[in-house]
């Protein structure tokens, strides 16, 4: 293998953990409360916003990462018991609520810091990069988006099998009503998932903004790329998105390194729809019990 | 049932809400076409730039260049003697809602001219209409040029009047010869490398490679990582939106300094480089006709009116700057022929019309509807600013079809065949496109 195409396989490794970033907090609240937020996109622009206005307030990326998190998480707070709960058991229509909660968000940020482009800078600890392999330093800051992605990952993964909590979740995965008759408040579960997969999109807006554009439009290509990810990893397991994004990520990158990134993005959607064809819940999809 | 009722009172209540935020929204869209009513005897301008939806960023700008040119134009005694009233049309960075607005403004509100448009799809989508009802459209953007319509004026730059100096001067200046070209995938980026590669040809450059980008694009490592692997000692990029702030803050992230391997650019403007932070921005370079700090009085005066009207931190660029001179030369062409009959605008007011613009003097081409305008390079500052290294001699002359790609091709329409062909009502001629074909 050439050096060049190692670096690029490394490369698609950073790709594969902002695509993960941005989808954790979606395959969250689909996979347990069941609700396909349309509105993941521009969450994740709130806290790309929250990391600019701490950015301003002095604090750096690290600082943003907390308050990203309390802020779209009282963000998802709002939306879950103002609209959500209401309407759980009727898909569609949480699918058209969520997006109108989208279009809501996108026009009031555009009110509130105008149309202008906003900058988010990384640490300055993080600036630079080391030199690994083949002809490009590897910058701190994609390590760090790994990092980020692994701890996230780990933390969910504690949360939902190593506390009293998750196994009440997984309880009311497997068998909604079977768990509220033993006395589970199933309503409860819901709204605090669907704040902590909220609070996640949060901290996706707040880490990628420095190395991406701080716009009020800039939600809709997260949320392609998050849907996806949990298109083609399936939401059954927690590994779905790790999966999903690895494959996506690394795909990308090198067809986009063999030919070009039209090419390459061209690629892996038609990838994705063959994959769905053969596995339609994902590769790890999930069956309820009934 | 207490649930039902709590869910009725919540619908009720969310939908007075709802009712709120839409005339919370739309009420100063609302108030501005009131004040536009125009009394009889005014002169209505249609202003059609998209205040909402994913372009409204740099439409909204545009919009605000031409108001205040206009407010300006009528605190001086307005046009005529009369007052000039714009009728603003938001086509919510829709293609299909700008041809419908601009036949609404045509039509219903029979404006004199409208300035309007940004990307080339609008304005294409906008010119069938201009074409069959005979209004005239001037447009204010950068554009990939090979276009000629009579119904149409292009008061921003064409390829020819960014690149033809702007190559030659980083081969010869800046001693770089090996030019790696990326670009958004769309028609503006191929036409201006089909020009880059061109020149480089005719002044002993090299193209190294070549790539373009989905619109849109925010990740470019690999990208990054091929140019690393090109030899490239200069970037020539055409990316346009979202993509070029996350582009150059990744290109540095990846260990490059403008120093060793500085982008060069004809689009990336004030707007992008405040957004992408100073330690992204500075020593890249830009061509462009007009930059903030170009240094004549009508520029600083522009900029403090701007800033006056619109808040402190607002920064003035390219395109904004010739939606401003565009309101001008309308109005000198309006004041020249004496009334607003298209096609004595067209024909007599607006070819050769010149105005003191905030670059320099400008001045509509006699024949091809384009405009003549100034050269500049600029290098990007820590503060967002761009200082000004190169100016050219004098105005550039547009050409829509550069000789050396399209020898045999031009637009000229002070050639009675050409007249003759273009006076025809559409009517009579439906199989005729209004773009002239040479």
């Amino acid at each position: 293998m050439s050096q060049a195409l190692i670096s690029q396989v490394l490369i698609g490794l950073s790709v594969a953990a902002i695509l993960a970033i941005a989808a954790m907090g979606l395959a969250i609240i689909f996979g347990i409360a069941g609700v396909i937020n349309m509105a993941h996109g521009q969450f994740i622009m709130v806290g790309a916003y929250t990391a600019a206005v701490v950015g301003q307030l002095g604090g750096n990326t690290f600082v943003a990462i907390p308050v990203a998190f309390v802020v779209v998480a009282l963000l998802g707070l709002i939306v879950e018991r103002g609209i959500i709960q209401w309407i759980y058991d009727r898909p569609l229509e949480t699918l058209l609520a969520t997006w109108g909660v989208g279009i809501i968000l996108e026009v009031l940020m555009k009110v509130i810091f105008g149309p202008e482009l906003y900058y988010v800078g990384a640490p300055k600890i993080l600036d630079g990069g080391i030199r690994l392999i083949g002809r490009l330093p590897y910058p701190y800051y994609r390590m760090f988006l790994i990092a980020v992605a692994l701890v996230m990952l780990f933390v969910t993964l504690y949360i939902i099998f190593r506390t009293d909590f998750g196994l009440k979740v997984r309880s009311v995965r497997r068998n909604r009503a079977m768990s509220g008759c033993l006395g589970i408040d199933t309503a409860r579960i819901d709204m605090l998932i669907f704040m902590y997969g909220s609070g996640l999109a949060g901290i996706a807006g707040a880490v990628l903004a420095p190395i991406k554009s701080v716009s009020t439009t800039m939600g809709f290509s997260y949320a392609v790329g998050s849907y996806m990810v949990i298109v083609l990893g399936g939401v059954g397991n927690l590994l779905g998105v790790p999966t999903g994004s690895f494959l996506i990520g690394e795909g990308e990158t090198l067809l986009a390194y063999k030919y070009n990134a039209v090419i390459g993005q061209l690629l892996v959607f038609v990838a994705i729809v063959i994959a769905i064809r053969v596995f339609p819940r994902g590769i790890f999809g999930y069956h309820e019990r009934r | 049932m207490p649930k039902t009722i709590r869910r009725r009172s919540f619908l009720k209540g969310s939908a007075a809400g709802l009712g709120a935020l839409v005339i919370g929204t739309t009420a100063p869209y609302y108030f501005q076409r009131n004040i536009a009513k125009a009394q009889e005897g005014d002169i209505k301008v249609g202003i059609l730039h998209s205040l909402s939806g994913t372009i409204a960023i740099i439409e909204t700008s545009l919009h605000n260049a031409e108001l205040l040119a206009i407010e300006e134009i009528n605190a001086k005694g307005g046009v005529l003697g009369k007052k000039l009233v714009p009728v603003v049309e938001d086509p919510q960075s829709l293609v299909q809602v700008f041809a419908e607005k601009a036949k609404k403004l045509l039509l219903e509100d029979k404006v004199a001219a409208v300035l309007g448009c940004y990307t080339s799809a609008s304005r294409q989508s906008v010119l069938p209409v201009f074409e069959e009802y005979n209004g005239l459209l001037l447009y204010p953007t950068l554009y990939e040029a090979q276009e000629c319509s009579k119904n149409c004026f292009y008061t921003g730059a064409v390829p020819n009047q960014q690149l033809d100096d702007f190559v030659p001067w980083i081969i010869q200046t800046l001693g770089r010869k090996k030019f790696y070209m990326i670009g958004s995938n769309y028609i503006y980026p191929k036409e201006t490398n089909r020009e880059v590669k061109a020149l480089l040809e005719k002044h002993g450059g090299e193209n190294v490679g070549e790539e373009y980008a989905p619109l849109g694009h925010t990740e470019f490592s690999t990208i990054i990582n091929n140019i690393a692997g090109s030899g490239a000692d200069i970037v020539f990029s055409d990316l346009v939106g979202d993509s070029i702030v996350a582009f150059y803050k990744q290109f540095r992230q990846f260990g490059f300094t403008a120093a060793d391997l500085p982008i060069c650019t004809p689009i990336t403007t004030e707007q992008e480089t405040a957004a992408m932070g100073p330690e992204n921005a500075a020593g890249h370079y830009t061509s462009f006709n007009y930059f903030q700090t170009v240094d004549t009085p009508e520029n600083k005066s522009f900029v403090e009116r701007y800033k006056a009207k619109y808040g402190a931190n607002q920064v003035t660029n390219a395109v904004m700057e010739a939606a401003y001179f565009q309101t001008y030369l309308l109005a000198q062409a309006i004041e020249k022929v004496g009334n607003t009959e298209t096609d004595a605008l067209i024909f007599d007011g607006l070819p050769g019309q010149e105005f003191k613009a905030p670059q320099g003097p400008v001045k509509i081409d006699e024949k091809n509807h384009h405009t003549w305008l100034w050269a500049r390079i600029g290098k990007a500052r820590e503060d967002g600013q761009f200082d000004i290294v190169w100016t050219s001699q004098d105005r550039i002359r547009p050409d829509p079809w550069v000789d050396y790609l399209y020898p045999n091709k031009d637009c000229d329409f002070t050639d009675p065949k050409v007249l003759e062909r273009v006076k025809k009502p559409w009517a009579e001629d439906k199989n005729r496109s209004g773009t002239i074909d040479l």
